[in-house]
């Protein structure tokens, strides 16, 4: 059977047995929620009233409530936008990219970063439908059969591939999430104590028993799901992208968008995780099976994209110059000296200096500085977007129409109180469903957990004795 | 016992036959089945008490009908006049004179609604060309603030009330031997000239005033000194070579405006061959629409400018012999050497003129013309223009003898002193004690709310008079629509008071033109055919009179010496907005949202100050500063304006206004009370004293807030020597690197090879040519814009917000002293270039104006994007925009090179955060009905009026041909007064815009990111020589 | 057969690997293995028991072919065929020439239908539906126990069987 070398960091600490992570796995969702949750989930549900306000006075009144003019006609809206997408990427990186790559460590951690998944494109989807000036008709860009006859969608705009690629990737992270919930809803089930819960329970985990056929199926769906949600995922935020580089909008015009633009999605989708997760394994008790070792190696992570997003960004301004192009150098001097400069320099600070500070493995260990550097990272990555955004368009090609854009509370309201449906899903989700893959995990114990390891070389020794 | 009597003696009887009858009202039934059933009348019953009695019943039953009678918003016709066909426009030949502009118009009214004014080519006057007061007047029709009942004291009163009350004050006045005065602006209408006399014989205690809000009584004193008559004659800027003006606005708000402009783009324009331009001249302290125009421009305080008038006149005489008058220096005397000589170069081809009110320098300008031999060819005095006749001596006079209580009865017609008058405060004592105060304000205005009576006259589209603005040109002024409320035309009143025989004005004016004016000509042979055919044309010319130069009697060196001489320290001068002007139509929101041609800035006035002096100063733009003259002062914010004289701040007047209604009332300051009054006339300019108050700043809307064009090709510019060597001068082929070598924009094209169907234009292909050297930037354009397509007024706050809905744009760039070219020399890197680049010229730029609407690209960005094909290109070259498919996600607006995309932010119509035009249920009359108004959310823009082509092409298809070029076109091009935008279709080889299209200075804008536009400008051409000086 | 060929014997494990040692040796005695029920997934469990390759990839596919032909399908009937319009110039009139505008919604469809397509067909074949009631045999049978089942085929075999198993290494037996 599969030996792992102890030189190998274990992903699991303290002696675990298979009951033990049921145990620890379970024991939120079983138990009373502690201070700590309930004055969290407080705190998302006043900024979640506070969203239900602003977009309600928005819906009520116009879009003129907030601050776009004539030159500039997306501003924070798009950025949140741009900016929830982005987040999303994580979950699927995590629980698809590295399934591919047979990354165990992604094990405990993948279906957290897949609910952020789920919870992010749907804040990401409630701008797509706010920011529109008739939100009452946000579904003519599907293509529906209407009593107009042959009235279709324009299948050249970004924003119908939007469409399609944002419902696709929502509908398949969905689906992905919940085969995997299924055994583990399975475990619930069986521990059940009362009536209502063993009903519930017994509703989602799908009458699940754990035959060997179902586990062969369920681990080639899940490869295959792998397989295809890795190009769905890089597709995203490419399309995401195209909003803009398919435009003519000098700044917005840029042929490295997409792989620049999913570089910094997986950067601010990790520093999100991190975020959540930092708080999580503190809050929910599961350092055992979060561990420094997770944190490092997502650590990794951030430091690579970021990389790349320095040198995206600093491409764009190369290219800029090299193309001689009047407008689209105008563009990148504006950003980085313009009325905007501020943005664009605390953008270069916090994506392109702060995960620098990575390379160090003292920081990329530690805890603390993780935390502050994600916050730092999910700053500068909405002021990557409101740079892109805002300042490419309050000065364009017609310097008659150049003019500044100052947002209004009723758009900080959105933006905040999108934080709040995101967390209080995310709390909810804590509380209710598994945080861990429990049964996936199990399957690691043997091989990659401290006591295994400790085992192992114990019998090692004893051979070496005899 | 009491008595009882009897009604009869059936009753004494009592007999059952009595009781019988006595209980049921009618004894006899009626038939009324049989009448239902119609029996022939001669075989049915009905008897003629019957008759009567059904009579009865149906006059009863009709009352009780009409009193709860549906009060409905549409109430189709019952009986349709004859002339009116649904959905079809018919217009109305008319005349525009509110005592300031004059313009013969025709007007577009629809089911018995005016909705548009257009111009009338007809006029030689104004040749179908229109300005932006003009456009907006129809607007003030459905004003909600005009009365609608005369008011006598303060109260709703009944004609026959008012009348009489009036009647016996007047003749009490008469009666006492107190003057009777008509204060009024210009009246240049002979027929209203009759009525006024004939009320004067009959109150010969009448005295007619004539006050005009902004003064012209020095031109008209000054010709009086100069040729013995008071009067003013006509200019033809259009045989002019050279013209110099002194501070005249004459493309905005001088005189008449629309004329002049017309004219002068005659002298401008370089097209079918022609290859000459007039040398346009200015000296001025304000920059002023006609400055901005101008070859060269030179700045001086205002005090200065009638120095310069003399040194310009020493330096003619000089030449010509004439006597020489004392003058002191101006900074500017080198440059009035060389215009001088550019004069004396085109003797008897130049003319010169002065916006100044002061009869001495008219005095001396009248001189120079005259020496220059001007008055043969470009100015006429033989064809005078009543276009002006304020006589400020007198207006100052009749203050005193209010005073004085000589006053028995004063009537206020289309004059506002209160408002107006430098010292209303004064003449507001006066008027106290005037025993009787009458007023023909539409409105309760500033000197209405003093008066006594209020007899509300109509607005012009409901009136009937006539106009002769020149000498032996004459317009009728013909209703267009039934008077909204209970008011009546000044001159019926005055014949009611003077109880003249005639029913009403409209058949006195007809009984005049039969009679008299009918006789001026011998074409038509009867009274009536030339009434029908005047009414027809609106206008009746006769032949022009030649010019003939007059003998010149005027004392130069008498005015030399009482002209003022140049002045130190800060000098405040006032002027007129191209919008606004005197303020009368303070209250049309469309007037009141029209961006200032120069500074941009709409819904307030300014003390516009030069940037560097500002700073001098300390004053930052919207710092709110004091002025002060004499004892009176205004405080107002400040606008950084380039090109202003130093030491010189100016404020427009027309704004302030406390009584014109909700979207005039209290915008901006009122700039009247720092007139001051020097030598018996009206001075539009005086030292002053400026301090910084302590008040916060004071925001102001701009819809342009980027002066510079940042060295980019936006609008392309030459000068005449240079564009005579190479037609292409400044406007050098778009070219782009490619791999295969720099290629022509035209021949990059993704899809070179394609030959799809859908994209050639098989019918027509529209496009609109804009001749930037014909374009002065006046704006009527946007205001014309705005009636024929609905377009939402936001206010001001709106607009600080850059929310302007404007479908089409006169962007206006000042050059920087930095360019692309010279940051080298300047040392400058590329960020300080571009961060120079910002800052228009300090001292004194070059402006240029770009009229901007949707630019109709073939590849159109803003079509690829919308996600539901919202907008998409028609096989006529058109760009559309299905307002109802929109959903407003405004990508389409991101990617308009342009920005001439236009959202709804809000509900513009019945939102009461939005007071104007569409909100106010009378307001929305004015609404074009083939065009649709736009819901919240949805995204806006120019359509190329696509209901007029529309209408065009049917109208030539019933004809059963192809529409002619020229015959549509849109509202823009329509009411442009220099026929600077030329609409037509590509398709047809002969038309005006093809011709225009192949020119060497026409080109796209942005052409190198090949959008492939339907619009396309030509490159402004100035006739200087490069870089020098005059 | 008789009713009891039905009959089948449970083998309670607490190891994988132990419970895949069982398996080998109870085949090599004969016993019919018919299934193990695990808390996850065991590697080896496939060729152990003998199970057939799932072709469940095959079927994603499949759906993946049929998405994108609809998704061709659909933009070429809507933009091209349907209604033809001129959309800023491109050449939205010939489908080839207009195709690279179409390819991101073709992926997406052909994502869309190939993964959801699969994960139906996997709820169905392996009768995964909400409301489904689940045979428990052993309470932590999803926790950390393992369940072998195996089919006897008379009532004599039974107690066999259970030696069986209890020698193979079971905790304990149930039927």
């Amino acid at each position: 059977m599969h030996k792992e070398s102890e030189l190998r960091p274990p992903l699991i600490l303290g002696d675990k047995t298979w009951h033990d992570i049921t145990e620890d796995v379970c024991r939120p969702v079983e138990s009373k929620a502690n201070k700590w949750w309930w004055l969290a989930f407080s705190l998302a549900v006043a900024a979640l009233l506070w969203w239900i306000v602003a977009v309600s006075y928005t819906l009520g009144t116009g879009l003129g409530v907030w601050g776009l003019n004539k030159t500039v006609g997306w501003a924070w809206d798009i950025t949140n936008f741009v900016w929830w997408v982005g987040i999303g990427h994580a979950g699927t990186l995590i629980s698809a990219i590295l399934l591919l790559f047979r990354q165990k460590w992604r094990l405990s951690i993948n279906r957290s970063a897949e609910a952020m998944t789920i919870f992010a494109v749907i804040c990401a989807a409630t701008f797509i439908v706010t920011h529109m000036g008739r939100p009452w008709v946000a579904y003519w860009p599907i293509p529906l059969p209407n009593q107009f006859g042959s009235l279709w969608v324009n299948f050249n705009s970004p924003l119908v591939w939007d469409v399609f690629a944002i419902s696709t990737y929502f509908t398949v992270s969905l689906v992905f999430w919940y085969t995997g919930l299924i055994p583990d809803f399975a475990v619930i089930r069986e521990r059940a104590t009362t009536k209502w819960r063993k009903r519930i329970y017994t509703l989602l985990s799908f009458g699940w028993v754990g035959s060997a056929k179902n586990w062969q199926r369920f681990e080639e769906v899940s490869l295959v799901l792998a397989g295809i949600s890795t190009p769905l995922v890089l597709s995203v935020h490419s399309v995401v992208s195209m909003d803009f580089a398919t435009s003519l909008v000098p700044g917005w015009h840029t042929t490295i968008f997409p792989p620049y633009f999913v570089a910094g999605a997986v950067f601010s989708g990790f520093a999100m995780v991190q975020t959540l997760l930092i708080i999580g394994r503190k809050v929910l008790g599961l350092e055992d099976y979060i561990t420094i070792y997770h944190i490092d190696m997502m650590n990794r992570v951030i430091l690579i994209t970021g990389s790349i997003v320095g040198v995206a960004y600093i491409t764009e301004f190369f290219i800029a110059w090299y193309s001689g192009v009047e407008y689209e150098q105008y563009a990148f001097i504006n950003r980085a000296t313009g009325p905007y400069w501020w943005a664009y320099w605390s953008m270069m600070t916090c994506n392109v200096i702060t995960p620098q500070l990575f390379w160090s493995t003292k920081l990329r260990e530690s805890v603390f500085a993780t935390f502050i550097i994600s916050i730092f990272v999910n700053i500068g990555m909405w002021f990557e977007r409101f740079v892109i955004i805002v300042t490419s368009l309050h000065r364009d090609y017609i310097p008659s129409s150049w003019t500044m854009y100052h947002p209004t509370w009723v758009e900080a309201g959105i933006f905040i109180g999108s934080l709040g449906l995101f967390f209080t899903c995310f709390l909810l989700f804590a509380r209710v469903f598994p945080v861990i893959a429990m049964s996936e995990l199990k399957t690691i114990i043997k091989s990659s957990s401290e006591g295994s390891k400790k085992k192992h070389a114990k019998s090692v020794t004893q051979e070496v004795n005899v | 016992m009491e008595k009882k009597y009897w009604k009869g003696v059936e009753e004494l009887n009592n007999s059952p036959e009595f009781t019988r009858l006595r209980d049921n009202e009618f004894f006899e039934n009626l038939p009324i089945d049989e009448l239902l059933q119609n029996k022939a009348s001669s075989t049915s019953s009905t008897s003629r008490r019957d008759f009567l009695k059904f009579l009865g019943f149906g006059v009863a039953a009709a009352s009780l009908a009409a009193c709860e009678a549906p009060v409905k918003k549409a109430i189709p016709y019952v009986v349709k006049p004859e002339e009116i066909t649904y959905g079809i426009p018919d217009y109305y030949a008319s005349a525009f004179f509110d005592g300031n502009d004059y313009c013969s118009v025709l007007v577009k009214t629809r089911e018995g609604r005016p909705i548009k004014i257009e111009g009338n080519k007809l006029s030689s006057v104004t040749n179908g060309g229109t300005n932006a007061r003009v456009q907006a007047s129809v607007l003030s029709l459905y004003d909600s603030a005009r009365l609608t009942s005369p008011l006598s004291a303060k109260k709703k009163a009944t004609w026959s009330e008012v009348d009489a009350a009036i009647t016996s004050k007047l003749s009490q006045s008469a009666a006492a031997g107190k003057k009777i005065v008509i204060l009024s602006s210009t009246l240049p209408s002979p027929t209203t000239k009759k009525v006024v006399a004939e009320f004067s014989a009959k109150y010969p205690t009448t005295e007619h005033i004539v006050y005009d809000a902004v003064s012209y009584y020095g031109l008209l004193k000054g010709n009086e000194l100069s040729f013995g008559k008071s009067m003013i004659p006509s200019y033809r800027f259009d045989n002019a070579e050279v013209i110099v003006s002194f501070a005249a606005d004459f493309l905005a708000t001088w005189l008449s405006p629309i004329e002049f402009a017309r004219q002068y783009a005659i002298t401008r324009k370089l097209r079918d061959g022609k290859k000459n331009m007039s040398r346009h001249i200015q000296f001025e302290s304000t920059l002023s629409l006609t400055g901005s125009n101008a070859d060269n421009r030179y700045k001086l305080k205002p005090s200065q400018l009638s120095s310069a008038v003399a040194n310009l006149y020493n330096k003619i005489a000089a030449a010509t012999g004439g006597a020489s008058v004392s003058s002191s220096a101006t900074p500017q005397d080198k440059a009035i050497e060389k215009v001088a000589q550019e004069l004396l170069n085109a003797k008897g081809k130049s003319l010169v003129v002065s916006g100044s009110n002061d009869p001495n320098e008219q005095v001396l300008v009248n001189a120079i013309n005259h020496l220059l031999g001007n008055y043969n060819s470009t100015i006429n005095v033989n064809q005078e223009c009543n276009l002006r006749a304020s006589n400020d001596a007198a207006v100052i006079e009749l203050m005193s003898k209010m005073n004085a209580g000589e006053v028995g009865t004063i009537i206020f017609w289309n004059a506002n002193p209160i408002y107006s008058l430098p010292n209303s405060k004064d003449f507001q004592a006066a008027l106290s004690k005037v025993g009787t105060k009458v007023s023909f304000a539409d409105r309760e205005d500033e000197t209405a709310q003093f008066c006594d009576y209020v007899a509300p006259e109509h607005h012009y589209l409901e009136s009937w008079n006539d106009l002769e603005p020149y000498k032996g040109y004459f317009n009728l002024v013909q209703p267009t629509i039934r008077p909204l409320f209970d008011t009546r035309q000044p001159q019926e009143s005055l014949m009611k008071w003077a109880a003249m025989p005639q029913a009403d004005y409209y058949s006195y004016l007809e009984e005049n033109w039969k009679s008299n004016i009918y006789r001026m000509q011998t074409g038509v042979t009867s009274g009536q055919a030339f009434w029908t055919q005047s009414l027809r044309n609106g206008v009746f010319e006769v032949a022009v009179t030649a010019a003939s130069a007059p003998a010149f009697t005027g004392n130069v060196q008498d005015a030399a010496s009482k002209i003022t001489k140049p002045g130190t320290g800060v000098e405040l001068v006032m002027y007129e907005k191209t919008g606004i002007a005197n303020g009368a139509h303070a209250n049309n929101p469309w007037l009141q949202e029209f961006p200032d041609p120069i500074s941009k800035v709409c819904w307030d006035n300014y003390f516009a100050i030069l940037p560097s002096y500002a700073a001098k100063m300390g004053f930052k733009q919207g710092n709110v500063i004091e002025v002060k003259v004499g004892n009176v002062s205004v405080k107002g914010p400040v606008l950084l304006q380039p090109a202003m004289a130093e030491e010189t701040i100016a404020i427009a007047v027309g704004y302030g206004r406390t009584n014109v209604g909700k979207a005039g009332n209290g915008v901006g300051v009122n700039a009247y009370p720092l007139v001051t009054i020097a030598n018996a006339s009206m001075k539009y300019y005086t030292a002053a004293t400026v301090s910084k108050t302590v008040e916060d700043d004071y925001p102001l809307a701009a819809t342009q807030t980027h002066h510079t064009m940042m060295g980019r090709e936006i609008v392309k510019e030459t000068t005449l020597s240079a564009w005579l060597k190479d037609a292409k001068a400044g406007n050098p082929e778009e070219m782009i690197e490619t791999p295969y070598g720099k290629k022509k924009v035209e021949d990059v094209d993704l899809w070179a090879s394609q030959k799809n169907p859908g994209f050639d234009r098989p019918n027509h292909s529209w496009g609109l040519g804009i001749d930037l050297n014909a374009c002065i930037g006046c704006g009527a354009c946007v205001v014309a814009c705005n009636a024929e397509n609905n377009v939402a007024v936001v206010g001001k706050d709106e607009v600080m917000r850059s929310r302007e809905m404007h479908w089409i744009r006169i962007d206006r760039y000042y050059s920087s002293d930095v360019t692309k070219e010279n940051a080298g020399e300047k040392g400058l890197g590329k960020l300080d270039m571009y961060g120079e680049m910002e800052k228009p010229a300090a001292e004194n730029p070059d402006v240029v104006f770009q009229p901007v609407m949707c630019q109709h690209c073939n590849n159109a960005p803003c079509e690829t994007v919308c996600p539901v094909v919202a907008t998409t290109h028609s096989s006529e070259g058109l760009n559309m925009m299905a307002y109802n498919r929109c959903v407003g996600t405004r990508y389409c607006a991101n990617n308009c090179p342009y920005k001439v995309r236009r959202f709804n932010w809000f509900e513009y119509t019945n939102n009461e955060k939005f007071p104007y035009t569409m909100t106010d249920n009378l307001g929305k009359m004015v609404l074009n009905p083939d065009v649709v108004v736009r819901s919240r959310g949805v995204m806006e823009k120019c359509s190329m009026c696509v209901q007029r082509i529309q209408y065009g092409k049917l109208e030539a298809k019933k004809a059963g041909r192809r529409p002619l070029d020229g015959e549509i076109n849109t509202a823009c091009a329509q009411s442009c007064p220099t026929n600077a935008l030329v609409f037509g279709d590509y398709n047809d080889p002969q038309s005006e815009v093809n011709k225009l299209a192949v020119d060497g200075r026409s080109y796209h804008l942005l052409a190198e990111i090949k959008v492939k536009p339907g619009v396309f400008y030509q490159t402004k051409v100035r006739n200087k020589e490069e870089g020098k000086e005059a | 057969m008789s009713a009891a060929s039905k009959k089948l014997v449970y083998g309670i494990f607490q190891d994988d690997d132990v419970v895949l040692q069982a398996i080998a040796t109870l085949k090599k005695k004969g016993l019919n293995v018919k299934d193990v029920f695990s808390p996850f997934p065991i590697h080896g469990m496939d060729e152990a028991l003998g199970l057939k390759r799932t072709r469940i990839a095959i079927c994603c596919f499949i759906y993946g072919v049929i998405g994108c032909s609809l998704a061709l399908l659909m933009v070429y009937y809507m933009n091209i065929l349907d209604w033809p319009m001129d959309i800023g110039g491109k050449p939205s009139f010939a489908f080839y020439k207009n195709l690279p505008a179409f390819i991101p919604v073709t992926f997406e469809t052909t994502v869309l239908c190939a993964a959801h397509g699969m994960v139906i067909t996997f709820y169905l074949r392996s009768k995964l539906l909400p409301g489904v009631e689940p045979h428990i045999i052993h309470p932590r049978m999803s926790d950390d126990h393992f369940v072998m089942a195996v089919q006897v085929n008379t009532e004599a075999e039974i107690a066999n069987v259970e030696a069986q198993l209890m020698s193979a290494g079971a905790v304990s037996v149930q039927k």
